[in-house]
């Protein structure tokens, strides 16, 4: 049976990938489960200059979801190729970087750096809706897609996946906006925008006021996306948002994923991955699927 | 509200202070909370919480029997190992956090001075278990109707001179008059920090809390990094 799949030239034993903002650099997980059974690992977003994020409270639970507020705190990127780069590279499984900016010379200058380092992919971060001063300015309109993506193409040596909000007006057209600017592939969905109130206080639970909504929640929301987008390019697109189970993979996979990414559902199971991973093949066997590729963009209609 | 937990497997070792993340019966909440381990020994685990929304709300109404899952122990907890004659400043359910610390510390030989706040003598709790453990145990409420009237800093600050080193655990308020009234004294003071928290294993950067490192301000993970915390390092808004 074959769970391999292919993003854009690099190989993965299998679709699952843990997403940016979830998992650190691996570190913390590292100590539940080995993390080689993994498809891949999307590193934190690294910016230019180290970054401290926004005041706490951070978050605000839902119900099925969470809303947060982290910001992007990071050691910038100079700091982490130095700092992590050995760890991750020991991890044996693909290693995607997240990058992210408040100007378009801060992607090139991450681009730049994390070209000449071990990473595999790089996925660009244009939807991170927690950053006043940026990231959510370039993933708006369908042109600044095309121009970030275009841009930052010039500067990758690696493969490059392109990261879309769902806080746009049209997912098809922001998805052909990336792949008209050169992305390799898509990653979709980053968090819906959202607020949390406490009614004793009268004042928004999160100190940024909004945050991003993920977990189970969201996953309705996301396979509609998925699913446009996948209608709309012909780039391979990883899907995420709300998956928790072997079934909520295949349904991605249906929709047109050719990989997914596991966010919130790290907080409450953070053996998530690898059971996962044991879940997916005991589903596919129990199926007789073969091939788990031949389960990627199957929606029929009624 | 108090819950006694009985562990599947044996517990590896716990230091003081150090905390439990609990998953809650209301399975629309996804997220485990956390709670300080009160008590604990080979296969059970005690901790006392406040109800404050809806999670601790369902833990409340949790039957004899239920399973739960929980990681722990998690955080650095408090190392009282260097000192002899320590006080413990609490408030409110922070006094909680404080008490494995105290019976440790006491089973260690040490001296255990407790200085503890609550807004009324309906909202005193765990005096009798910090007695059994304490050579001196104050009571203060905001108003008087129990112990003495006033703030236990205003008690602590008068056998400042016989402690070696301070535990901090409460309120907002608490915590920041604390870090006034030690700001020009030299006692080693610890505080145990509280955050909303995701992960709680230091990987999602959700709980952090503003400290000093040298001449620059970083964001700590309580979970990780904490919850236990120098307190002159603490940047108390």
């Amino acid at each position: 049976m074959n769970l391999k799949v292919n993003i854009a030239g690099v190989e993965l034993k299998n679709p699952i990938i843990t997403a940016s903002g979830t998992f650190g650099f691996g570190r913390e997980y590292s100590q539940f489960y080995d993390l080689s059974v993994l498809g891949g690992i999307c590193t934190k977003g690294v910016t230019r200059e180290p970054r401290q994020g926004n005041p706490s409270p951070r978050i605000a639970e839902t119900s099925s979801g969470i809303l947060n507020s982290v910001g992007l705190q990071n050691p910038g990127v100079d700091a982490f190729l130095k700092n992590e780069g050995e760890f991750l590279k020991s991890l044996n499984t693909v290693i995607i970087v997240n990058i992210a900016g408040s100007t378009a010379e801060d992607y090139c200058y991450v681009a730049d750096r994390v070209s000449a380092s071990d990473a595999d992919m790089v996925e660009l971060n244009i939807s991170c809706p927690n950053v006043k001063a940026g990231g959510i300015a370039f993933g708006i309109e369908p042109k600044s897609v095309e121009a970030i993506t275009k841009l930052v193409k010039s500067h990758c040596k690696k493969p490059l996946i392109v990261k879309l909000s769902p806080n746009v007006a049209s997912i098809s057209e922001n998805a052909k906006a990336a792949e008209c600017g050169g992305a390799d592939a898509l990653s979709l969905i980053n968090t819906l925008t959202g607020m949390a109130i406490d009614w004793r206080t009268r004042k928004p639970i999160l100190k940024n006021i909004t945050g991003g909504l993920s977990g189970p929640c969201i996953k309705p929301v996301a396979l509609r996306m998925v699913h446009d987008a996948y209608k709309a390019v012909k780039i391979p697109i990883i899907g995420m948002g709300g998956i928790a189970s072997a079934e909520d993979i295949m349904e991605f996979m249906i929709a047109g994923a050719s990989a997914i990414q596991i966010g919130t559902v790290n907080f409450y199971d953070p053996n998530a991955g690898i059971r996962l991973v044991n879940e997916l093949t005991s589903l596919l066997k129990n199926s007789k699927i073969d091939d788990v590729n031949s389960v990627i963009g199957t929606l029929t209609d009624l | 509200m108090r819950l006694d937990l009985t562990a599947a497997e044996p517990l590896p070792f716990i230091q003081a202070g150090q905390f439990l993340h609990l998953e809650v019966p209301d399975k629309s909440l996804i997220l485990r909370r956390p709670f300080c381990i009160y008590d604990h020994d080979e296969f059970s685990v005690t901790t006392y919480a406040a109800i404050v929304g809806r999670g601790t709300a369902s833990l409340a109404g949790v039957k004899p029997g239920a399973v739960l899952k929980a990681i722990l122990p998690l955080g650095n907890g408090f190392d009282i190992s260097k000192y002899k004659n320590i006080g413990f400043l609490g408030g409110g359910m922070g006094c909680a956090e404080l008490y494995s610390a105290a019976k440790a510390g006491a089973a260690a030989g040490k001296n255990i001075y407790a200085y503890f706040g609550f807004a009324s003598k309906n909202r005193v709790l765990f005096e009798s278990d910090f007695k059994s453990v304490a050579k001196k145990t104050v009571i203060c409420t905001d108003d008087g109707s129990y112990g003495v009237k006033g703030y236990p800093i205003s008690e602590l600050k008068k056998d400042i001179k016989n402690l070696d080193a301070v535990l901090i655990c409460g309120p907002h308020g608490l915590v920041k008059s604390a870090g006034r009234e030690f700001e020009n004294e030299q006692i080693p003071a610890f505080v145990s920090m509280e955050q909303r928290m995701a992960c709680g294993v230091g990987a999602c950067l959700v709980c952090t809390c503003a400290v000093k490192e040298g001449t620059e301000i970083k964001n700590k993970r309580v979970c990780m990094d904490g919850p236990v915390f120098n307190l002159r390092d603490i940047v108390i808004g």
